[in-house]
């Protein structure tokens, strides 16, 4: 299952702080956004898709569920809430620091705050942080990040708390403040890790299993009013939050109201024109339509209401590499070279929205990019090369094959781009079938090695600003999952790669360790083990009355924490 | 006679002159679409803004010699190549669903009207039952079921036809019910025929103004029918085109290239006039007791 999208990304601008005036009727005059003064009013969200797939903290992949998770759940420790670089570090939540780690960073010791409680009033406990992450291994609640199964000692094989209630002993509770990890390996990234939505705690009294998500027990400054999943969702304020227990999140709307389910057109429709509620509207999973593409350059009113993003994500082909055709590397050269990134990338929206990869890494210095092209398939694709190549590897008449994609467009993973890649590989002899998956049980499909269609149209974020969660679980050999949830769609399996990869993971110093991880990017994709496709940039729409929608480097988002309605 | 009174009729004339046109662009698709030097698939990425989503480069939608209608947002396609094609689907699923209508409905209509009382009884609320059927949603839930090894056309007319033979199947029984009592059908009966032969060489002939009149009226409905489920993203699937699914794309590109929404909204119009227009009149013909509305002289 790929990480799903978060919101809004913004690579440069940033309004945070900034007057923002009410355009249009001009029934309001402009104020600065004050933290201290910005409680009030409803928040409105216009998406297309439910927050996430599922609304349980042991189900969410990291930061996905389009920013409303956050609002729910406090973790270990959380991105910082700052605009542009400074956002791309990690803040201690519920903890009073961002990790204690041993001397080589395999033992991590965390501890609460004073004060927290979840929404029913009942004290937060180190127990309930730990329940919360026996959680995510349960077979029941599939759809969390593979880290803690590998880094946390003899944790492979536990099945969950349902099944063995004695928890997994490499996480220890001495008291109920504290809470320690041991790992079988140095990890320093594990603060980043403590991030994700497996780390927010969960009373085991209240657990309801797979029901949970239903109404899943706040920890954040929102609870859960009700919940139709696909359809809407409504967060009142969790009266036992307040900013004393959380320095990160500022929570000024009261009320926020989340509609699913709408069209890409009648959602920018809405947030452009801005009347009524839509005003106080955002969207976390929408891009901007031609029709406002189109009117960026005239209308500034407009222009200034777009937050421009650049969440770091590589949309590519996956294909089984252990499997005929894909076994022969001229084959998947062929396909390489016959791609037509023009094609594809205006299938996505454009140049505005999308810009063509010959990397696995985006460009994105913190996570390690550096630029190669093995297959340059120029603009416009080589399907003079391809099929030369094809011919070699004993397809002279071209060949056939079926690619998988989503049933609808608004993950850029849909029938346009399908559509394209089918036209581009026309002419270089090589003829596609393509498979519609019904959106929900696309990612299940595709990750499971025994429903794999042939060739799948995939996307991959970061999981953490870094080039390692963006390599390691696609590439990494060990990561392989025969069962469901896997990631290494390829099946590639490569033990020199395996080997610079535990490497890497040793370097504590930021920077050497992006070089590494995009020469590493460079060694693996001259193997061509899948078709890159495109990066996304994003560019969101927030209405008229929306102030403090910023973006920081780690989410390339705005963060629902952060907005004010009032 | 009926070819006299036919052309007497400006309106039906000029109806089945553009019928008859759009069944030619329906047939000869291939060959205008080679004459015009294009084809369906091909994407034409220099002919669109890309930095703009992907807008046709020129006035009304990149209209040029070289692409008649200009070319599909986003893709660069040609759009005559399309909207040909597009005719090519509309017109054969919603002739295919017609026929698959007059079929039944006429059988079901015979059925009822010569059959006893009890089969009469069930065959009429089974008719009634069918049109007050929810069609499109109705199609919906069928269409998105069956797989799409189904070969799509095919499906859709089987769909439109099997859920909207209720009209026929009533005309065919009143009318059956006023013919069976003619003299003729008493002395082919008294004769020694049976029901077949009766059916089949005394009442259906009888049968044929009417239903053809109203055969002819429910083309441009089924027309609609199709383009509507397509619309609504279960009609043909890509890369076969198809009007409603060019209008349901256009949803988001009606601001920035309007010409992409009229030309789809237009042959559909079109479409529906021409056959509307060609069926009212074959109805005056056929009928000389009934006249147009409009031409109720006081």
């Amino acid at each position: 299952m790929t990480w799903r999208r978060p919101s809004l990304l913004v690579a440069g601008v940033l309004l945070a702080g900034t007057a923002t005036a009410c355009g249009g009727g001009g029934q309001s005059t402009a104020t600065a956004f004050d933290p201290n003064n910005c409680q009030g009013g409803t928040l409105e969200i216009l998406n297309q898709d439910d927050a996430g797939s599922h609304l349980d903290p042991a189900r969410l992949y990291t930061s996905g569920g389009g920013n409303i998770p956050s609002l729910l759940f406090r973790t270990l420790t959380t991105r910082t809430r700052k605009a542009g670089a400074d956002g791309a570090k990690v803040a201690p939540d519920l903890a009073t620091d961002t990790g204690q780690p041993n001397a080589d960073a395999t033992v991590w010791t965390y501890h609460l705050r004073d004060g927290l409680k979840f929404e029913d009033g009942t004290p937060i406990t180190s127990a309930d942080v730990k329940y919360g992450i026996e959680r995510g291994f349960a077979a029941e609640l599939p759809g969390g990040a593979p880290y803690l199964h590998d880094w946390l000692v003899n944790a492979q094989n536990y099945p969950g708390p349902y099944k063995d209630p004695n928890g997994i002993p490499a996480i220890e509770t001495p008291d109920a403040k504290t809470i320690v990890f041991h790992l079988n390996s140095p990890h320093g990234d594990f603060p980043y890790l403590a991030t994700a939505t497996q780390f927010a705690p969960v009373p085991k009294a209240l657990d309801k299993g797979a029901d949970y998500e239903k109404h899943p027990i706040s920890s954040g400054p929102y609870k859960i009013e009700t919940y139709d999943k696909g359809k809407s969702v409504v967060l009142v304020r969790n009266t036992n939050w307040s900013r004393a227990v959380d320095p990160n999140r500022l929570a000024c709307p009261d009320r926020i109201e989340g509609t699913y389910g709408l069209d890409q057109a009648v959602i920018n429709q809405r947030l452009s024109t801005g009347t009524g509620k839509d005003a106080d509207a955002v969207t976390t999973d929408t891009d901007l339509g031609p029709s406002e593409l189109a009117q960026l350059d005239n209308n500034p009113e407009l222009a200034k209401r777009v937050a421009k993003g650049g969440f770091p994500y590589t949309y590519y082909i996956a294909f089984d590499n252990t499997k005929a055709p894909f076994d022969n590397p001229k084959v998947r050269q062929a396909f390489s070279y016959a791609i037509d990134r023009t094609s594809v990338v205006n299938a996505a929206g454009g140049s505005s929205l999308a810009y063509p990869a010959t990397t696995f890494l985006p460009d994105n210095k913190t996570m390690g990019y550096q630029p190669f092209d093995y297959f340059p398939a120029g603009r416009n694709g080589d399907p003079a090369k391809a099929k030369q190549l094809l011919a070699e590897a004993g397809f002279p008449d071209g060949i056939t094959v079926t690619l998988a994609h989503r049933s609808a467009d608004f993950n850029q993973d849909g029938p346009k781009v399908a559509t394209a890649v089918q036209d581009a590989y026309k002419k270089a002899g090589i003829t596609v079938k393509l498979q519609s998956i019904e959106t929900d049980s696309y990612s299940t499909t595709v990750d499971n090695p025994a429903t794999q269609p042939q060739m799948a149209l995939q996307g991959w974020g970061a999981d953490w600003p870094s080039g390692g969660p963006f390599i390691v679980p696609i590439f990494d050999g060990r990561q392989y999952l025969a069962g469901g949830g896997n990631f290494n769609t390829a099946h590639f399996n490569d033990p020199k790669v395996n080997a610079e990869i535990d490497e890497i993971n040793k370097i504590t110093d930021p920077a050497q360790a992006a070089q590494r991880w995009g020469q590493l990017d460079a060694e693996i994709m001259k193997q061509s083990p899948a078709v890159l496709l495109f990066h996304t940039t994003q560019l969101r729409l927030y209405g008229k009355n929306v102030k403090n929608a910023f973006v920081s480097d780690w989410t390339g988002v705005y963060d629902l924490s952060q907005v004010s309605v009032k | 006679m009926f070819t006299g009174r036919f052309r007497t009729d400006r309106a039906a004339v000029f109806g089945a002159v553009v019928a008859g046109l759009l069944v030619l662009l329906a047939i000869l698709a291939p060959v205008l679409t080679a004459l015009e030097g294009q084809d369906i698939a091909s994407f034409h990425n220099d002919l669109v803004d890309s930095a703009r989503g992907g807008v046709p480069i020129g006035s009304l939608g990149g209209i040029s010699g070289q692409h008649w209608l200009g070319v599909e947002p986003q893709t660069g396609r040609d759009l005559f190549a399309r909207v040909a094609q597009g005719a090519q689907i509309s017109l054969l699923v919603a002739v295919c669903a017609t026929m698959v209508q007059v079929f039944l409905g006429v059988v079901v209509g015979l059925a009822a009207g010569l059959g006893g009382k009890w089969l009469d009884t069930v065959l009429t609320r089974l008719a009634d039952i069918s049109l007050a059927f929810p069609v499109i949603i109705f199609s919906l839930a069928l269409l998105t079921i069956v797989p799409d090894s189904f070969p799509r056309p095919l499906l859709l007319a089987l769909v439109i036809g099997v859920l909207g033979w209720g009209g026929t199947a009533r005309i065919s029984r009143a009318q059956t019910l006023s013919l069976r009592t003619r003299d003729f059908v008493a002395a082919a009966r008294l004769s020694g025929a049976g029901g077949f032969r009766i059916a089949r060489r005394e009442i259906l002939p009888g049968l044929a103004a009417p239903v053809i009149t109203y055969a002819a009226l429910l083309l441009p409905s089924n027309v609609i029918t199709e383009a509507a489920l397509s619309f609504l993203g279960v009609g043909v699937r890509p890369p076969t085109s198809s009007w409603g699914q060019m209008l349901s794309t256009a949803t988001t590109w009606f601001r920035s290239d309007v010409m992409y929404v009229l030309i789809p909204a237009f042959m559909v119009f079109l479409t529906v006039l021409s056959f509307t227009l060609m069926g009212e009149g074959v109805r005056v013909a056929l009928d000389p007791r009934t006249t147009r509305l409009t031409r109720k002289a006081g």
